[in-house]
C-alpha cells in the first residue's frame, strides 16, 4: 500500500513549544519513509486547528494521521473525528504524547525533546502497521426473557411490558409470588405484602404480552446481546417451547440456609423450633400456636442463624425478626419474646425508629453466643454467653430461628450452562460490585433481587426497574447494536486446539469448533480485553489494532 | 399525558456518581440530557476517596472513565456552577429556571495548564481539601478534576473586589479568562426530572465531648479521605498534625447516629477501609475501633471484616465514648459491655461522620414541589412502591439525597429512576 502519512506537532500555547524543541522533532521525522508532510500548530483541539487538520489531509491526500500532543485521555476522540470526516478510516491514526508524558514532567528541554522524538518516530512506526477498522451493526430482538417470578421477575416484566415488548416470564413453581407470598406484612411500613402481590399478580396476568410459564425450566440459552435462543421445559407437560430474546434477566431468587447444617438449634429435633418461612405461613394463616394448639406465652427469635457458616450477614433478619416482634405483640398481646442477636444490622432511614418503636415491657433484646436449645418438659431451654461471656439459660414455649439467606438451588444450574460466573456467597457476580450492579459479564443477561445478593423487597424492586432501564437503554427496537470493534482472531493454521482460552476469556466469547479441533472466537461478543493474547501458548490469537506486529514496531522506536 | 406532545428531554440535578450514571444510561437511548451541578467539577463525594470498598479499588479510576464520557457525549448538556431556580408544569412538560453562575474562565478556550494559578496573590483555605491545604482566587479543587478548568472565586478575588489585579489573565497565554462573564438565566423545557444531590457529613462540632475542632488530631472521615488520598494536600501521606507518623489510631463509630436517629448504613463499612488505609500506610500502627453495633449488610462485606480482625485491630464495643487531650496525645474514656469504666491513649482520631441531608434540601424540595422527611431527607411516595418515585409525577430521586446509601445502591437507584423514565415517558 502507497503511504501517505502527515504528522502533526500540537505546541499547546507555550505547554509544547516551551518546553520542548518542536523544530528539532520535525527535523528528526521529515526524512522518514512515507512522510508526506510534518507541520507545527498552535493548538490542534481548537474549532480553527480541527479545521486546519482537515484540509491537510484533504490538500496531501494523506492516507494516515499522526499527531504529536496531548493525553489520548483528552483528545484521542477529537482527532479521529477529524479523520472521519475528512474520509479517512479512524484507525489509521495515532497519538503521540508529547504533552504529559515529556513537556509536563521535565524542565530539562533536551530531555523531553530527545523524548518527544522517540514517542514521535513510535507513533509512525505504528501507524504504518495499523490496518482500518469497520463498525459491525447486527439487528437485535427486542423481547425479554424473565427466569424467577417473585417480586423481582414480577416486577421487571411489569416495567418492561409498559414499553409494549413481549416477556416471557419463566417460574419453577406452579404460583409466582416468591418467598413474600408467605407474609402478612412488609418491614418497615407494615402495609399488606401478600394481598398486594396477589393483587400484582393478576395485573400481570391480564397483561397479553407477557407469556408467563409455570412449572417450567430454562433448558438451555444459546448465542449472544441481541440474539438469544431460548428453550423452556414445562416440567408437567414435558414439552418444550422454543423463542428468541434479546436480553435475559435472571430473578431467581434465594432460599433459606438449611438449618440442619447447625444442629444445636434442634431444628427438626423437638417441636416448637421454627424457621422464620414458617412463622411467616403460621402469622399468615392468622394461627399463631404451640404444636399442642395451645397460644405460646414466651418467644424466643434467634438471629443470625448460618452466619458463620455463609461468611456473611443477610441483610434483612434483623429487621424481619423485629417484624416478628410486631407479629407476636398484634395477635398475643402479653407474650413475652426474648430476641438473641449479635449485631444489630438495622441500616438505613427509617429502619432505626422501627427497631426503637417495638421496643417495649415483655420484649428482650439480648446480645448471645454460643446458642444452644435443648428440650425442657413441653418447653424450650436456650442457653447461651452473654456480652461479658456468662453463661446464662432462658426457657421459652417456642423459638424462631432467622436462618441466612442463600442463592437459590437452581442458581450454579444456571451459571453453569449460560457461562455467568457466581461470586460471593455463590450469588450471581455483577459486571462490576460498584458500578454495574445489575449486569453480569455476559452482555445482555442481567440479575436483579436476592439473586444477586440478599436484599429488602425495596431494594429488589429499585434491582428490577434498573435491570428495566438497563435494557431500555441498550436493547432498543429498530436500533442496531454495534458491537466492540478491536476484538480478536485465531488463526486456524496456528491453533493447537489446547482450549487454554476457553478458560481464560471471562466474556465467554470462545468456543471449540469439535469437527476442525480449534478454538474460535465470536467476535459479537469479544470485548478487546486481550488475556487470550497472551495466554495462547502457540501465538495463535491476535487482537486487532494491538497486534504483534503493531506492538513490536512501537516498542521498538520507543525504546530505542 | 397522551393528548399533550410530551417533552422527552431529561433534566437530572447534581452531577454526582449516581447523577453522572443517570445521565449516561438517558444519552445511550438517544435522549438530550441537561445535568445541572452546582460545584465547579463532577464526581460528587465520590472521587474525594482513594480507595472504595468493598473491592478497594482506585475510586478516580473509577469514575474518572465515565466523566469523560460524560464530557465527551454529545446528548448531555453538563452545566456547572448551576442551579435550579423555578420549575413548572407536569410530567412530560416542565419549564425549569436555571441559574448558572459566572465561571470567568471560557471553558472552551481553556485548556487546563493551571498556569493561571501560582501568580494569583490571594491565599485561601481549599475547602475540597477540607480546609488543609491552600487554593487561590483562580483555581480547581484538585489535580485532576473535571472539567479540567479552574474558575474563579470572586469573594476573595481581588478584581471582584475594587483593586485593579489581573495577574491570572497576563498569565494565561490562550486568553481564557474573561471577567466580563456575567451569569446566565436559562430556561429548558422538559419533560422528567432526576435529583441526585446527594448529602453531606454530619458536623462533627455537635458532639462536644468527641473534641473536634479543639483537639488537634481528631479528624472526620472526610479529612481522613484525603490524608490517604494521592492527590490530596499530604500526597497521601498519613501524618499528625506535628507532621509526625501516628503510631496508633482509634476510629470511633456512629458519630451523630443518635442526633439524627437512623444508621448511615456506610459508616461501619468506610471504618473498616479506613482500617486497611492505616495499615497499608503505616504498618504495625495499633488500630482500635469503638462501635455499637457493627452494620456490615450484603454478601461481599463480612469477608473484609475478617480480614481485617486477623490484621490485630481491636474492636470495643463502647459507650459513653469522651475524647481528651493528654498532653501531645488523646485519651479516650469509654463505658465497656460489662459497664466499666475504661480508657485508652492513640496519637490520632478519626470520627466517622453520619451521612446527612444538605443543607438546601428543603429549598430545592420546594421548587420542586417534592416533600423531604422527617429526617430532611427527600421522601419517596410511598415506601411500598419504588423508593425512587416521589409525590410530584416526572419527578425522581436517588442516591444518597433520598437517604444514605453506598455507591452500589445509589448506581441501582440511577438505573431504577432511568427505568421508570424509558418506561412510562
Ligand atoms: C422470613 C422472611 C421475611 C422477610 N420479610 C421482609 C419484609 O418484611 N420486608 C422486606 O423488605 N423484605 C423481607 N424479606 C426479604 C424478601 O423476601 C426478599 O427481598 C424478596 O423475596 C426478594 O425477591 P426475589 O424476587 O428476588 O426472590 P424470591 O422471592 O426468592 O423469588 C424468586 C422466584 O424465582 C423462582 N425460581 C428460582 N429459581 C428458578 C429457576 N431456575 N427457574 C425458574 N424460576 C426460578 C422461585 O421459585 C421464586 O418464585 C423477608 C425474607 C424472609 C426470608
Ligand atoms: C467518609 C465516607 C466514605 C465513603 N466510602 C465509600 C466507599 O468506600 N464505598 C461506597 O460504596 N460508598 C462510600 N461512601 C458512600 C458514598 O459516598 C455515597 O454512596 C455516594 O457518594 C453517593 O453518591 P451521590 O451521587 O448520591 O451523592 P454525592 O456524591 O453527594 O453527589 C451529589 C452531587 O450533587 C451536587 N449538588 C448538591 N446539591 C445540588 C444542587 N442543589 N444543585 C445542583 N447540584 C447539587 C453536589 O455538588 C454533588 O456533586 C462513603 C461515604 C462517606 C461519608
Ligand atoms: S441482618 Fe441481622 S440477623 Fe441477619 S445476618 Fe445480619 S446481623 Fe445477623
Ligand atoms: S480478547 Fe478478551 S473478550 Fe475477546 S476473546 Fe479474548 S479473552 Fe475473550
Ligand atoms: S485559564 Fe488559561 S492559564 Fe488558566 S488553566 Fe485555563 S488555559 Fe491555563
Ligand atoms: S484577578 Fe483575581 S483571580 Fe486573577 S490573579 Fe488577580 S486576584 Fe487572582
Ligand atoms: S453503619 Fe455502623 S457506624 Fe454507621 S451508623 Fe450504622 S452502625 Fe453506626
Amino acid at each position: 500500500m502507497n503511504r501517505k502519512i502527515g504528522v502533526y506537532i500540537c505546541e499547546c500555547g507555550p505547554n509544547i513549544a516551551e518546553k520542548i524543541d518542536i523544530d528539532k522533532v520535525i527535523e528528526a521525522v521529515t526524512s522518514l519513509n512515507d512522510i508526506v508532510t510534518v507541520e507545527r500548530y498552535k493548538l490542534l483541539c481548537s474549532e480553527a486547528g480541527k479545521n486546519y487538520l482537515t484540509e491537510q489531509i484533504k490538500k496531501h491526500s494523506l492516507t494516515h494521521l499522526v499527531v504529536a500532543a496531548c493525553s489520548p485521555r483528552d483528545h484521542q476522540l477529537t482527532f479521529m473525528e477529524v479523520c472521519e470526516n475528512a474520509k479517512i478510516n479512524p484507525y489509521l491514526f495515532q497519538l503521540a504524547n508529547i504533552r504529559e508524558q515529556c513537556a509536563w514532567v521535565t524542565d530539562n528541554k533536551e530531555e523531553a525533546t530527545k523524548k518527544a522524538i522517540r514517542l514521535t518516530k513510535a507513533a509512525i512506526a505504528r501507524v504504518r502497521c495499523h490496518s482500518p477498522l469497520e463498525k459491525k451493526e447486527i439487528e437485535s430482538n427486542p423481547d425479554i426473557l424473565i427466569i424467577g417470578g417473585g417480586i423481582a421477575g414480577i416486577e421487571a416484566s411489569l416495567q418492561l411490558a409498559h414499553s409494549n415488548r413481549k416477556i416471557y416470564l419463566v417460574e419453577k413453581n406452579s404460583f409466582l409470588g416468591g418467598l413474600i407470598k408467605n407474609f402478612e406484612k412488609k418491614y418497615p411500613e407494615m402495609q399488606p405484602c401478600s394481598a398486594s402481590i396477589l393483587q400484582k399478580i393478576e395485573t400481570i396476568k391480564k397483561i397479553s404480552n407477557i407469556k408467563i410459564f409455570t412449572d417450567s425450566e430454562v433448558q438451555e440459552i444459546l448465542g449472544f446481546f441481541g440474539n438469544f435462543e431460548v428453550k423452556v421445559k414445562n416440567k408437567k407437560e414435558k414439552d418444550i417451547e422454543s423463542f428468541n430474546v434479546g436480553a435475559v434477566v435472571f430473578a431467581t431468587g434465594s432460599s433459606l440456609f438449611d438449618i440442619n447444617k447447625n444442629p444445636q438449634y434442634g431444628y427438626g429435633k423437638f417441636d416448637n423450633v421454627l424457621t422464620s418461612l414458617e412463622f411467616e405461613q403460621m402469622n399468615l394463616s392468622k394461627k399463631i400456636v404451640l404444636k399442642n394448639n395451645k397460644t405460646p406465652k414466651s418467644v424466643a427469635i434467634i438471629y443470625c442463624v448460618g452466619r458463620t457458616d455463609k461468611g456473611y450477614c443477610s441483610e434483612i433478619c434483623c429487621m424481619y425478626s423485629i417484624k416478628f416482634v410486631r407479629y407476636l405483640k398484634d395477635n398475643i398481646p402479653d407474650i413475652k419474646i426474648v430476641n438473641f442477636y449479635s449485631d444489630l444490622c438495622i441500616p438505613g432511614k427509617s429502619h432505626q425508629k422501627f427497631y426503637e418503636q417495638t421496643q417495649g415491657e415483655n420484649i428482650d433484646f439480648i446480645r448471645a453466643e454460643n446458642i444452644d436449645i435443648t428440650k425442657k418438659g413441653e418447653q424450650l431451654n436456650i442457653s447461651y454467653d452473654d456480652e461479658t461471656n456468662r453463661k446464662k439459660n432462658c426457657i421459652v414455649d417456642m423459638v424462631i430461628l432467622s436462618p441466612a439467606l442463600e442463592p437459590s438451588v437452581d442458581a450454579a444450574k444456571l451459571a453453569e450452562f449460560t457461562g455467568v460466573p457466581l461470586g460471593d456467597g455463590d450469588f450471581f457476580a455483577e459486571e462490576h460490585e460498584k458500578l454495574n450492579p445489575v449486569s453480569t459479564s455476559t452482555q445482555g443477561v442481567f440479575i436483579a433481587g436476592c439473586a444477586q445478593g440478599p436484599k429488602s423487597i425495596s431494594d429488589t424492586i429499585i434491582q428490577a426497574e434498573a435491570v428495566t432501564g438497563k435494557i431500555l437503554s441498550s436493547l432498543i427496537p429498530g436500533k442496531k447494536i454495534e458491537p466492540e470493534v478491536k476484538v480478536s482472531q485465531i488463526s486456524e493454521s496456528f491453533c493447537i486446539g489446547c482450549k487454554t482460552c476457553l478458560d481464560i476469556c471471562s466474556y465467554g466469547a470462545i468456543t471449540f469448533d469439535e469437527m476442525n479441533k480449534i478454538s474460535v472466537v465470536n467476535e459479537v461478543i469479544c470485548r478487546g480485553c486481550g488475556n487470550c493474547v497472551a495466554a495462547c501458548p502457540s501465538g495463535a490469537i491476535t487482537l486487532k489494532h494491538f497486534t504483534f506486529n503493531q506492538i513490536y514496531e512501537e516498542l521498538k522506536e520507543a525504546v530505542q | 399525558m397522551n393528548e399533550i406532545q410530551s417533552n422527552l428531554d431529561i433534566l437530572v440535578i447534581g452531577a454526582g456518581i449516581t447523577g453522572i450514571e443517570s445521565s449516561l444510561m438517558l444519552s445511550k437511548s438517544d435522549r438530550k440530557v441537561h445535568l445541572i451541578e452546582k460545584t465547579s467539577y463532577t464526581g460528587g463525594m465520590a472521587i474525594k476517596f482513594e480507595e472504595v470498598f468493598a473491592n478497594m479499588e482506585c475510586s478516580t479510576c473509577m469514575v474518572a472513565p465515565l466523566q469523560q464520557e460524560l464530557l465527551q457525549n454529545k446528548n448531555i448538556n453538563l452545566l456547572t456552577l448551576a442551579e435550579v431556580e423555578d420549575v413548572e408544569g407536569c410530567f412530560g412538560n416542565f419549564t425549569v429556571k436555571i441559574h448558572k453562575k459566572a465561571r470567568y474562565v471560557d471553558m472552551k478556550n481553556c485548556i487546563g495548564c493551571n498556569a493561571c494559578f501560582e501568580p494569583c496573590p490571594v491565599h485561601l483555605k481549599n475547602e475540597f481539601e477540607e480546609c488543609l491545604s491552600e487554593r487561590k482566587a483562580i483555581y480547581t479543587p484538585f489535580a485532576g478534576a473535571l472539567p479540567n478548568a479552574p474558575m474563579i472565586d470572586t469573594k476573595h478575588c481581588l478584581r471582584f473586589n475594587g483593586k485593579d489585579c489581573r495577574a491570572c489573565q497576563e498569565a494565561c497565554m490562550f486568553e481564557a479568562i474573561d471577567f466580563n462573564q456575567k451569569d446566565e438565566h436559562i430556561q429548558l423545557t422538559i419533560g422528567a426530572i432526576i435529583v441526585a444531590t446527594g448529602y453531606t457529613p454530619f458536623d462533627c462540632r455537635e458532639i462536644p465531648q468527641y473534641g473536634y475542632g479543639k483537639i488537634n488530631n481528631v479528624f472526620t472521615a472526610f479529612e481522613f479521605e484525603r490524608l490517604y488520598a494521592s492527590n490530596g494536600p499530604t500526597d497521601g501521606k498519613i501524618l499528625l498534625k506535628n507532621g509526625k507518623i501516628p503510631k496508633s489510631a482509634a476510629i470511633i463509630h456512629c458519630v451523630g447516629r443518635d442526633n439524627k436517629g437512623y444508621c448511615s448504613s456506610v459508616c461501619c463499612m468506610y471504618s473498616l477501609k479506613f482500617n486497611h488505609y492505616l495499615t497499608s500506610k503505616i504498618p504495625g500502627i495499633k488500630i482500635s475501633e469503638f462501635y455499637t453495633d457493627l452494620c456490615i449488610p450484603g454478601k461481599s462485606h463480612q469477608k473484609f471484616y475478617e480480614k481485617i480482625k486477623k490484621m490485630g485491630t481491636m474492636l470495643i464495643r463502647a459507650s459513653d465514648i469522651e475524647i481528651t487531650e493528654q498532653g501531645e496525645e488523646i485519651a479516650i474514656k469509654y463505658i465497656d459491655v460489662g459497664g466499666k469504666k475504661n480508657s485508652i491513649t492513640v496519637d490520632m482520631v478519626i470520627l466517622t461522620s453520619a451521612i446527612v441531608p444538605k443543607d438546601d434540601a428543603e429549598k430545592l424540595a420546594k421548587i420542586l414541589g417534592i416533600t423531604i422527611d422527617e429526617y430532611g431527607f427527600f421522601k419517596e411516595q410511598n415506601q411500598n412502591a419504588s423508593s425512587v418515585v416521589t409525590s410530584k409525577p416526572g419527578v425522581f430521586i436517588v442516591g444518597c439525597s433520598q437517604g444514605p446509601k453506598n455507591i452500589q445502591e445509589s448506581i441501582s437507584q440511577a438505573g431504577a429512576a432511568v427505568g421508570k423514565i424509558l418506561s412510562t415517558h
